[in-house]
């Protein structure tokens, strides 16, 4: 069993690192640096950014906010998803379903890039308005998805045995489905997460969000692009942060639902 | 601006630059080398930003630079600006004014549109009229308003007779104008257009690609290259990776990140031309808190102009002085820099009454180094002790929200005479008055430059307005950034030349070695 | 069967119109107008207003929707506010190249993301599946661009082996070698959220009573895990499959910039960016049908793969 001990080291040094910096780098008091020219290779590892100052500084002071706000959003969306979902998919009322689940169909056909530019040219920009944004626009799939899965679920023969027992649908649906679909919401959660980053970036760009002036490590990640041959620090590393924490998570929600012991 | 510019970049500029005096001593100096005698042939790929599917080749619609580029290729102004923004003639040989001013008489040189016809006066004047049309929406519209087209003749096939509404001692400006092209008389359709420029049209997708040949009776000579082409590509890392990877020879606008970044690199040569767009903040002078002349001169003190220049430009660009045209005909060069006092602005403040001002400065992603500008500033500004609150706007509608709406804005302009900048944003009646600059004592000195026929008693009053503009006027202005052009090694003949000027995007004298 | 495919062909027109009427709602709620935006950094008041009047755009919003939908059930998709080019024109020409990009994506998607999906579950826990879990998150985690930076720099500017960009070429399919390194940043990402979703619906799969019940009777564990196993893991993978149309349009926004190719995502971001209302209604339009197809297509795989659940219904 040391194998998976190391494995479970891996996963840990993963997690620890870019959580270590989101928690503990706004603590972290900034070095104070002058200005200099933007990505400047001659500047102190690991160079400067787009206005002249630091990477460290962004690094520190970037994380907390969009680990927060990824999660944040993606969470809010399973919490409102995931029943829709299931409740869909449980019922055996025709129209039940169809109630629930055509109006995410409508949203599904507009395309989710113009959706968002337009709900953050008309949202005021708050931090609270980037979460219901993120969450909005990820909704319809996540409500499709646990459908989908949780369809299969609860029409097996178990299951049918359970209804006819007279057991209470709602059990059945919180109880059995619910668990037995765990598997395919958290690999979507994981790779949805991963997204949320992203999308908490682009939101960020058109205007909603904490603003101009705060970083974040996928802000970072856009800002910085154009001077990845001159310094190129000022993109990997934000990058390979939000890396490590996505693969860092995605293996951990394997691990934890991993229900074959590997021999 | 030298110190700012690379050693390498202002040696393959000057190399460039040389081009064209070798061309005029070409057969008096057998011993340049080979590859600097003007070669015929071949062609060449420009990339430029573009407008998708939308652009047209109406020359009087020109809106981007891509459609400036092609216009130009195949289409002639009656004058066209220098480096030093002065009328240069073209399709107009000379221009002599009334005794008044307000009439000019113009004589066209012997040129041909490309079926073969003269260029005579009439077309000259469809031109304008076309333009000028009081239902249409042409963008030299404004520029021509001083012309009384009606009452302007065409004296014989070459000579044009502009009587204006009012005196213009710079009215070649006019005939320069962004978009002022002459088209055969009667000309509506540009789907197949046939202009008077270096190049016959021969192609053209909107928002892909244009294609023109030589046109081998151009009046300025032929052109040097068979065939131009320009393409579209809106981003500026694919136009920099389309001539690193040889699908371009000539990428229109880089940045000084690209730049810095190709420095070293012998594949491609860089054209910087200083001074091209000028950078910095409009204070609207109407409204509190930049109604008290104290404040607006608080905020010159406390711009740190060096810092900008390095963060936002990459160094590669110059200082500014609150002033528009530097570098440019009429510029009062007399008048000191300005330096930053943090103490001095405080105690403006202070007398002001404003001392712990907080204000909301507006920008958006419209241009390179917009927003990263306005950050800077506002850092600079909470140093004074200022609260400074940054509003990003929507970049499509930002120009226009910002003309009326907000105290302080983020602003641009790209090169232009300095006359223009005072009549179009600086007048009680200008149409783009950003400052709302209401002043009818200054209105006054600008009509009377306008009426003014001597040199240098014309430069007095423009040494004057921009005096005082420079002690209160609402434009704070930062800088001034290179214009950043990428060729590749073998192109030939491209010249510094801020944008939209004679010598930008000019073909017909580029040559292949 | 048939009746379904009917009755869901309706509702999808009705989808299409929703969308298209949702979209017109929305940019007439965006700051500014197509006048506003013609104008950019001349914003003459004077001449924005006699620019508004020329686009019609003083007339009422409801009248002018009026008349599009009018318009649209002849067929007539309407004109560009900002040059009066036909928006049928327009489209046909940025809709080619985006096809070709999503069509030649999709076909490539689906063995790549399912075998891979397929490859960890059954190697769950064990390297294998940490290796395919590692490098497709990963990968999922390095946003668009930067990976059409490396690409470019390593294989179209460095190797000098692939064209940088598409620039000055007539037709995607006449030079396929442009295609390469769009083609890899557009699958880079659907891979990894499909292989996931694969992977977590075959462990489910394989641990059921159905496919234990399968194993007793004896059937080769190939066959179990082909034939029995894969289609009841597919429906949630479908579901997102169904989506990928949609991430495509976004990908296909970066990719179309990166590597100037003249689609359906630039034509979007120009016509929001001018408010140029018939020609984003009209994109509306062709990505509604599109959406509703794939979606009906996948629902039709999805009933296919498992026709029990959608009976019992």
């Amino acid at each position: 069993m040391t194998r998976r001990r190391a494995e479970l080291a891996a996963i840990l040094v993963l997690l620890s690192i870019p959580l270590g910096i989101a928690l503990v780098g706004p603590f972290i008091p900034a070095a104070a640096g002058d200005r200099t020219q933007p990505f400047d290779p001659a500047a102190p590892w690991p160079g400067t950014d787009h206005l002249g100052a630091s990477v460290l500084d962004g690094l520190l002071d970037g994380g907390w906010g969009i680990v927060v706000t990824a999660a944040a959003a993606t969470a809010l969306a399973y919490l409102v998803g995931f029943p829709i979902g299931l409740a869909a998919a449980s019922t055996r009322r025709r129209w039940v379903d169809e109630v629930l689940m055509r109006p995410f169909d409508l949203l599904l056909a507009l395309p989710s890039l113009l959706l968002m530019l337009l709900l953050a040219s008309i949202a005021p920009p708050t931090p609270w308005m980037l979460v219901l944004i993120v969450a909005f626009v990820n909704l319809p799939d996540i409500a499709r998805i646990v459908r989908a899965a949780a369809l299969e679920a609860a029409h097996r023969p178990a299951v049918e045995a359970m209804w006819l027992q007279g057991e209470h649908p709602w059990r059945i649906a919180t109880v059995h489905t619910a668990r037995s679909i765990l598997p395919t919401a958290a690999a979507d959660a994981g790779v949805r997460l991963v997204g949320a980053f992203y999308l908490v970036a682009a939101a960020s760009f058109l205007g909603v969000g904490a603003g101009p002036e705060a970083s974040d490590w996928a802000v970072m990640v856009d800002v910085n692009r154009g001077g990845i041959f001159l310094s190129p620090w000022g993109v990997v590393l934000p990058a390979a942060l939000l890396v490590a924490l996505s693969v860092g998570l995605n293996l951990l929600f394997d691990r934890l639902l991993n229900r074959r012991e590997p021999a | 601006m030298q110190p700012h510019l690379s050693r390498r970049a202002v040696l393959s500029a000057a190399g460039l630059t040389a081009a064209p005096a070798l061309l005029a001593a070409c057969g008096t100096d057998p011993a340049g080398p080979e590859s600097d005698t003007p070669q015929t042939g071949g062609t060449l790929r420009a990339a430029f930003a573009g407008g998708g599917a939308d652009e047209t080749l109406d020359p009087h619609r020109v809106n981007l630079f891509a459609d400036a580029a092609r216009a130009k290729a195949v289409f002639d102004k009656l004058a066209d600006l220098g480096t030093d923004m002065a009328a240069v003639p073209r399709l107009a040989e000379s221009w002599e004014p009334g005794a008044d001013l307000a009439s000019w008489t113009v004589t066209l040189r012997e040129a041909t549109f490309h079926d073969g016809s003269p260029v005579s006066a009439a077309d000259v004047l469809y031109s304008y009229r076309r333009i000028a049309d009081p239902e249409g929406t042409f963008r030299a519209r404004q520029d021509l308003a001083p012309i009384d087209l009606d009452a302007s003749t065409a004296v014989d096939d070459r000579t044009v007779q502009f009587v204006l509404h009012h005196p213009l001692a710079e009215f070649p400006n006019t005939l320069a104008a962004f978009g002022a092209y002459i088209v055969p008389e009667g000309t509506d359709d540009f789907a197949a257009p046939i202009g008077s420029g270096p190049f016959t049209f021969a192609a053209f997708e909107p928002g892909r690609s244009f294609a023109a040949d030589r046109y081998d009776a151009y009046w300025d000579g032929p052109a040097l290259l068979d065939r131009l082409e320009i393409v579209v590509a809106d981003e500026e890392s694919a136009r920099v990776n389309a001539l690193l990877g040889g699908q371009v020879e000539y990428a229109h606008d880089l940045s000084a990140t690209t730049a810095r970044a190709n420095e070293d690199n012998d594949a491609v040569a860089l054209v910087a031309s200083p001074g091209s767009n000028m950078l910095g903040f409009a204070m609207k002078t109407d409204r509190a808190p930049f109604d008290d002349p104290r404040v607006r001169q608080a905020m010159f003190l406390l711009c740190d102009r060096e810092q900008l220049v390095e963060s936002v430009l990459s160094g590669r660009g110059r200082i500014g002085n609150d002033l528009f045209g530097l570098g440019f005909e009429h510029y009062a060069d007399a008048i000191p820099q300005r330096e930053r006092d943090v103490a001095a602005a405080q105690a403006l403040l202070a007398e002001a009454g404003a001392a712990d001002l907080s204000i909301v400065l507006d920008t958006a992603d419209v241009g390179s180094g917009f927003t990263e500008a306005a950050q800077i500033f506002a850092e600079q500004l909470r140093e004074g002790g200022l609260g400074v609150e940054i509003n990003e706007r929507n970049a499509d509608t930002y120009w226009s929200e910002v003309l009326t709406e907000g105290q302080i804005a983020s602003y641009r302009s790209g090169a232009m005479p300095i006359a223009s900048h005072i009549s179009q944003r600086l007048l009680t009646d200008s149409p783009t008055n950003i400052t709302q600059w209401h002043d009818a004592a200054f209105d006054d000195l600008y009509l009377q430059l306008q009426s003014t026929a001597d040199e240098t008693a014309r430069q007095a009053l423009y040494d004057q307005i921009q005096q005082r503009l420079h002690d209160e006027g609402g434009y704070l202005v930062w800088g001034f950034a290179d214009w950043i052009v990428g060729t590749a090694g073998n192109v030939r003949g491209v010249e510094q030349a801020p944008a939209n000027t004679l010598d930008w995007a000019r073909f017909d004298k580029v040559w292949l070695a | 069967m048939l009746a379904y495919a009917a009755r869901r062909a309706g509702l999808g027109a009705v989808q299409v119109l929703a969308v298209a009427v949702l979209a017109f709602a929305l940019v007439e709620l965006l700051p500014g107008d197509a006048a506003v935006a013609l104008a950019g950094d001349q914003p003459d008041p004077e001449a924005i207003e006699r620019i508004r009047t020329a686009m019609h755009l003083d007339e009422p919003a409801l009248q002018r929707l009026a008349d599009w939908i009018a318009g649209l059930l002849t067929g007539d998709l309407g004109a560009s506010l900002t040059s009066g080019r036909p928006v049928a024109d327009i489209l046909a020409n940025a809709l080619e190249p985006t096809l070709v990009l999503a069509g030649l994506t999709l076909v490539l998607l689906l063995p790549l993301a399912i075998g891979l999906g397929v490859a960890a579950a059954r190697h769950q826990g064990r390297w294998p599946d940490r290796l395919i879990t590692t490098a497709t998150v990963g990968l999922y985690s390095v946003p668009e661009f930067a990976l059409a930076v490396l690409l470019v720099s390593a294989f179209a500017i460095g190797l000098a082996w692939l064209p940088p960009t598409a620039v000055g070429v007539p037709s995607l399919l006449a030079e396929p070698a442009v295609l390469v390194l769009p083609l890899l940043v557009l699958l880079a990402r659907p891979i990894c959220s499909i292989a996931r979703l694969v992977r977590a619906g075959m462990i489910e799969a394989l641990d059921s009573e159905y496919v234990a019940h399968v194993r007793r009777a004896g059937v080769p564990e190939r066959r179990v895990v082909l034939a029995h196993a894969l289609p009841n893991a597919l429906s949630p993978a479908t579901a997102q499959i169904a989506r990928t149309a949609d991430w495509l349009l976004g990908g296909v926004i970066v990719v179309e910039s990166v590597f100037v190719i003249p689609g359906l995502g630039t034509a979007l971001v120009d016509a929001v960016n001018a408010r140029d209302l018939p020609v984003v209604q009209g994109i509306a339009v062709v990505f509604g049908v599109t959406t509703v197809l794939v979606n009906l297509a996948a629902d039709l795989v999805a009933f296919r793969l498992a026709p029990r659940l959608e009976i019992a219904r």
